[in-house]
C-alpha cells in the first residue's frame, strides 16, 4: 500500500525544466532510494513534495490527502517531514530545544509530552550526551545527527532524508544506516537522496534515477546497476561497471 | 550552571519564580516608601520605557524582524484614548481598552503583508508606515473634513484628577504584564517558535513552525501592549499632537534601550530602560545635544564591543541561559 | 495647463536632484547590503562645505563642488574603514544600527557646532528665472540638475569601465569568488562607501545653493534616498534614475494639486506598497535579500 505518490510533477523555472513529469510511488515501511547526477533535480523534487516550491504541474498524495501546494509547516504536521542539505540547526540553541520545535510544531505536542520525546529521540540518533550543547558548537557529523532527531521528534509516518550522510566517514556512514534501518523498522517510510552509491544501494528496496528532471529508471538496486541508461547518464559510458556494496 | 541549561530539558525555573515575585512586590510597595513626586516619577518613567522597550523585544528581540515603526501602534493608542475620552466621554480604563484593539487590528492588517518582507525592507517598510502615520494623523481632519484627529494642533484630554501614584500604578501593572509574556515566551512553544524564526526561517518552517502566523502574532501582541502604553501617557501628559506621539524619537529609544540591555533577552530591556533613562534624567534637558551624541557614541560602542548587549554579554560570559 | 506643465518641471528637476543623492545609498546597499541611515548627513556635510567655502573664501557653491565630494570620499573611506568593515560579518542588523549611530552623532555634533540656525546661500543667481513662455526655469536648480544627471551617468561609467568599478561589482556579485580572484574585499568596500560618500556629499553641495541648510537636514533626506531606492530597485544603480524622477514628479504634483503634507504622505505610501507588491524596483532589478 503507497503512502506517498507523486504523479506526473513538474516544476520549472523560467526556461529550465527542473522536474519533468515525475510519477512514483512510496509503499508503506519501505525504503526508497532516489539517485541522480548533480542538476538531476532531485532537491527540487523534494521541495515540489514538502511544499517549500509550488509545483507547476502535477499532484502530490500523502497518506490518501492531496496535499498539493499546501505550506511546507502544514506538510511537516501531517507527517511527511524532510532534512536539510545543507545542515541549517537553529544555532543559538541548545541541541535540546532544536529538537524541540520539531517535537512541539511538526509533531503538534505540547511541552510536557515532547519533552520525553525529545530525550528518547536524541537518544536514539546517538546525542544523548550533547543535549545541552548550543548547536552552533557540535561536528558537522552531529549537526547530521541533529537534523535527523529534529525530523525524527515530529514522529513523522514519511521522512525525506536530502544527503544527509555527505561529508561523513565510511564508519559513520554505517552509523548512520543502522540509524536509518531501526527507523525504517519502528514503521516508518523514507527516501533516501544520496550520492554515496554504497549507502544507497546498501539500504533501499527500490531506487529511482532522475536525470535532467525525468525519471529514467525504477528498480531493484540491481535493476538499477544493470540498467545501461543509468550508466550512461553517470559516466557518459557503460564500461565502467558499477558494483553494490 | 549547568542547571540553567538542562532547565528547556526538565522545564520549570526555581530561581524566577523566587526572584521576581519579590521585585515585583518591592517595586509595587515604592509609592508607599518614597515621598519625593519627582523620584516616583523617575521610576514611572523607568517602568514606562521598560515596558515599550519590551514590547519592541517581543517583536524584533526574540524573532529578529527589525521593526523600525512601533511608535505606529503607540501613537494610534494615544489618539484612540484621546479621541474616546474627549470626544465620546468614553471613561478611562475602557478608553485604554479602545487603544489596545484599534492598536491591534491595524497591526493585523498591516502585519500580513508587511511581514512577508524580510531584512532591510522590513525595517524600511515599517518605518515607512509609521512616517506615513504621522502624516494621516496630521491631514486627516482636512483631507476629509471631519473633527477627529485635530491635525497639528493635537487634542487636550479631559483633566485627570489622579495623582502620579495612579500612573505609576497602571504602568506598573503593564510593564510587570510584559515581564510575564518575556517569562512566558521564554518556556513557551510560542518562544521556541520565534526563536527558530530568528535563526533560520525557512528551516523553522520545514519543521512545522507556521512562520506567518507566529510572526503575526508577536506583532499584535507587541502593538496592543503598546497601544495601551501610548493611551496612558495621553491621559498621563493630557495632550497630544501628532509630532509628539509618532516621533521617531520614540522607536529610536526603544531600539537603543533594547539593544544595549541584550535583544531577545528576558531581561534586557529592563536594563537598557533603567540605564539610559536614568542617564537621561542626570544629564537634564540642558545637555539634550550632549545625550543624542553620546547615546549615539553609546550604540557604537556596543554594536562594536558587545553586539549581545549587557545582559547577552553576561548570559554568554557565564553560560546562564535563562536571564 | 501651465500650472500642471510647471508642476511637472519642477517635478522633473526636483527627481533628478533626488537621483544624484540616492545613488551612492544604492551603491552602498548593492555592494554591502548596508542600510545607510546616516546617508542624511552625508548630505548634510556636502552642503556645509559648501556653505563654509561660501562664506569664508566667498567661493561660489558649484565650484566647492569637487571640495566636498574629496572630503566625504576620505570621510566614508575612514568611517568603512575603521568602523562599518567591523561589523560586516555580522548580521545586517547591527550594521543598520550602528550607522543610526553614526547619524546620531554626526547630527547631533554638527548641531553643537553649528547651532539650530536656518541657513542659506545668497548669490547673484538666486531665484533668477528663465521665462519660457508661461513657465519659468530657475537657473540654479537647472544646473543642478544638469549636474546631477551627469554624475549618476559617471558613476554608471565608473562602475562599468573602470577597472576598480569592475572590482566593486564583482565583490558585490560574490565576495568570495571576488576574494578568490585576489580582490581585497576590506578595501573594496571602503573604496566602495568613500564614493557612495563622494557622490552624496557631491549632491549635497549641488543642492546648497537653493536649500535651507542646517545640521538636523538630514534625515528627511535619508529618508527620501529609501524611497527612490526602492522605487529604482534597492542596489540597482540606474533605477536611482528613474526612481528619482518618479518620485519627484509625484511629490511635485502631490504638493500642487494637495497640500505639501499630502505629498509627504503619498511619498511614504509609495514607498509602503512598492515594498510589498514589488521590493525589486519599477524595472524589477533590484536586490531581494
Amino acid at each position: 500500500m503507497s503512502i506517498l505518490e507523486c504523479n506526473g510533477v513538474t516544476k520549472s523555472f523560467g526556461a529550465l525544466m527542473a522536474v519533468t513529469d515525475v510519477h512514483f510511488k512510496l509503499n508503506k515501511g519501505e525504503i526508497l532510494g532516489m539517485i541522480g547526477p548533480n542538476g538531476a533535480g532531485k532537491t527540487t523534487l523534494f521541495n515540489c513534495l514538502i511544499g517549500v516550491e509550488k509545483p507547476n504541474n502535477g499532484t502530490v498524495i500523502f497518506d490518501g490527502k492531496n496535499i498539493t501546494g499546501l505550506k511546507p509547516h502544514k506538510v511537516c504536521r501531517l507527517g511527511l517531514a524532510k532534512t536539510s542539505q545543507i545542515t541549517e540547526p537553529f544555532r543559538s540553541m541548545t541541541v535540546f530545544e532544536n529538537a524541540l520545535v520539531g517535537a512541539l510544531y511538526g509533531g503538534g505536542m505540547k511541552l510536557k509530552e515532547a519533552r520525553p520525546k525529545v530525550r528518547e529521540t536524541l537518544e536514539f540518533v546517538g546525542l544523548g550526551p550533547q543535549m545541552t550543547k548550543p548547536a552552533s558548537s557540535i561536528s558537522v557529523p552531529a549537526r547530521r545527527r541533529l537534523e535527523l532527531a529534529k525530523v525524527m521528534s515530529s514522529d513523522p509516518s514519511v521522512v525525506l532524508l536530502d544527503e544527509n550522510m555527505a561529508g561523513l566517514n565510511p564508519f559513520e556512514i554505517d552509523e548512520a544506516l543502522e540509524i536509518i534501518r531501526k527507523i525504517r523498522d519502528a514503521g516508518t517510510s523514507l527516501i533516501v537522496v544520496e550520492h554515496i552509491m554504497r549507502a544507497v544501494m546498501g539500504i533501499s528496496d527500490r531506487i529511482i534515477v532522475l536525470n535532467y528532471g525525468a525519471k529514467i529508471a525504477e528498480g531493484t538496486p540491481k535493476d538499477i546497476v544493470a540498467n545501461d541508461e543509468v550508466v550512461e547518464a553517470y559516466f557518459g559510458t557503460k564500461n565502467i561497471c558499477l558494483a553494490p556494496a | 550552571m549547568s542547571d540553567n541549561s538542562e532547565h528547556a530539558i526538565t522545564g520549570g525555573n526555581r530561581v524566577f519564580w523566587i526572584i521576581f515575585p519579590i521585585a515585583a512586590i518591592t517595586i509595587g510597595l515604592l509609592p508607599f516608601v518614597i515621598e519625593s513626586e519627582y523620584l516616583l516619577r523617575l521610576i514611572s518613567l523607568v517602568l514606562f520605557w521598560a515596558g515599550l522597550a519590551g514590547c519592541w523585544n517581543i517583536m524584533s528581540g526574540y524573532s529578529g524582524y527589525i521593526d523600525f515603526g512601533p511608535v505606529v501602534y503607540f501613537g494610534l493608542g494615544s489618539y484612540a484614548t484621546a479621541i474616546a475620552m474627549s470626544k465620546w466621554g468614553v471613561a478611562f480604563f475602557p478608553a485604554v481598552g479602545c487603544s489596545a484593539v484599534v492598536s491591534a487590528l491595524v497591526a493585523l492588517l498591516i502585519g500580513v503583508p508587511t511581514l512577508r518582507l524580510k531584512g532591510a525592507y522590513f525595517a524600511i517598510a515599517t518605518f515607512a508606515f509609521a512616517e506615513t502615520m504621522k502624516q494621516i494623523s496630521l491631514e486627516f481632519d482636512r483631507t476629509f473634513s471631519v473633527k477627529l484627529f485635530e491635525g497639528s494642533h493635537g487634542i487636550t484630554l479631559p483633566m485627570s484628577a489622579h495623582d502620579n501614584t495612579f500612573f505609576f500604578y497602571c504602568i506598573f501593572t503593564l510593564t510587570l504584564t510584559i515581564a510575564l509574556i518575556h517569562f512566558w515566551i521564554e518556556h513557551s512553544k510560542f518562544g521556541y517558535g520565534l526563536k527558530a524564526i530568528h535563526e533560520a526561517e525557512a528551516a523553522a518552517e520545514i519543521s512545522g513552525v507556521n512562520t506567518a502566523g507566529v510572526k503575526l502574532r508577536a506583532y499584535i501582541i507587541s502593538a496592543a501592549f503598546l497601544g495601551m502604553y501610548g493611551g496612558i501617557e495621553a491621559y498621563w501628559i493630557t495632550y497630544i499632537t501628532p509630532a509628539d506621539v509618532f516621533n521617531v524619537q520614540k522607536t529610536v529609544q526603544m531600539v537603543i534601550m533594547t539593544l544595549l540591555g541584550g535583544m531577545g533577552t528576558m531581561l534586557g530591556p529592563f536594563v537598557g530602560a533603567a540605564f539610559l533613562t536614568i542617564l537621561s534624567d542626570r544629564l537634564g534637558t540642558a545637555f539634550i545635544e550632549y545625550y543624542l551624541i553620546m547615546v549615539g557614541v553609546i550604540i557604537i560602542g556596543i554594536i562594536l564591543l558587545m553586539p549581545r548587549g549587557i545582559i547577552g554579554t553576561i548570559k554568554e560570559r557565564f553560560g546562564l541561559r535563562f536571564i | 495647463m501651465d500650472c500642471f506643465l510647471q508642476a511637472a518641471l519642477n517635478g522633473l528637476l526636483l527627481g533628478g536632484v533626488y537621483a544624484a543623492y540616492s545613488a551612492g545609498f544604492s551603491l552602498i546597499f548593492g555592494v554591502m547590503g548596508v542600510v545607510n541611515l546616516a546617508h542624511g548627513e552625508l548630505i548634510m556635510l556636502g552642503a556645509f562645505t559648501s556653505y563654509w567655502m561660501f562664506v569664508f573664501l566667498k567661493l561660489d557653491p558649484y565650484f566647492s563642488v569637487p571640495f566636498a565630494a574629496l572630503f566625504l570620499f576620505m570621510f566614508g573611506y575612514l568611517l568603512q574603514k575603521y568602523i562599518i568593515n567591523r561589523v560586516i560579518e555580522l548580521p545586517h542588523i547591527m550594521s543598520y544600527i550602528l550607522t543610526f549611530g553614526i547619524h546620531l552623532v554626526v547630527a547631533n555634533t554638527a548641531l553643537k557646532l553649528w547651532s539650530h540656525d536656518f541657513r542659506t546661500i545668497t548669490t547673484s543667481y538666486s531665484g533668477a528665472n528663465l521665462a519660457c513662455g508661461a513657465i519659468n526655469i530657475p537657473y540654479a536648480r537647472f544646473v543642478t540638475f544638469s549636474l546631477a544627471i551627469v554624475i549618476v551617468a559617471g558613476l554608471w561609467f565608473f562602475l562599468t569601465k573602470t577597472e576598480t568599478g569592475r572590482a566593486i561589482r564583482a565583490t558585490s556579485m560574490d565576495k568570495e569568488v571576488a576574494r578568490l580572484m585576489g580582490v581585497n574585499i576590506r578595501e573594496i568596500y571602503a573604496i566602495t562607501f568613500g564614493i557612495g560618500a563622494a557622490v552624496t556629499g557631491l549632491a549635497g553641495a549641488l543642492i546648497s545653493p537653493f536649500v535651507i541648510i542646517y545640521p538636523e537636514m538630514g534625515l528627511s533626506y535619508t529618508i527620501i534616498a529609501f524611497c527612490v531606492v526602492v522605487l529604482g530597485g534597492m542596489g540597482y544603480m540606474p533605477g536611482a534614475l528613474w526612481g528619482g524622477l518618479i518620485l519627484g514628479l509625484a511629490q511635485s504634483l502631490a504638493a500642487t494639486y494637495m497640500t505639501a503634507g499630502i505629498s509627504v504622505a503619498i511619498t511614504f505610501l509609495i514607498l509602503f506598497f512598492m515594498l510589498i507588491f514589488r521590493p525589486t524596483g519599477i524595472a524589477g532589478k533590484g536586490l531581494v535579500t
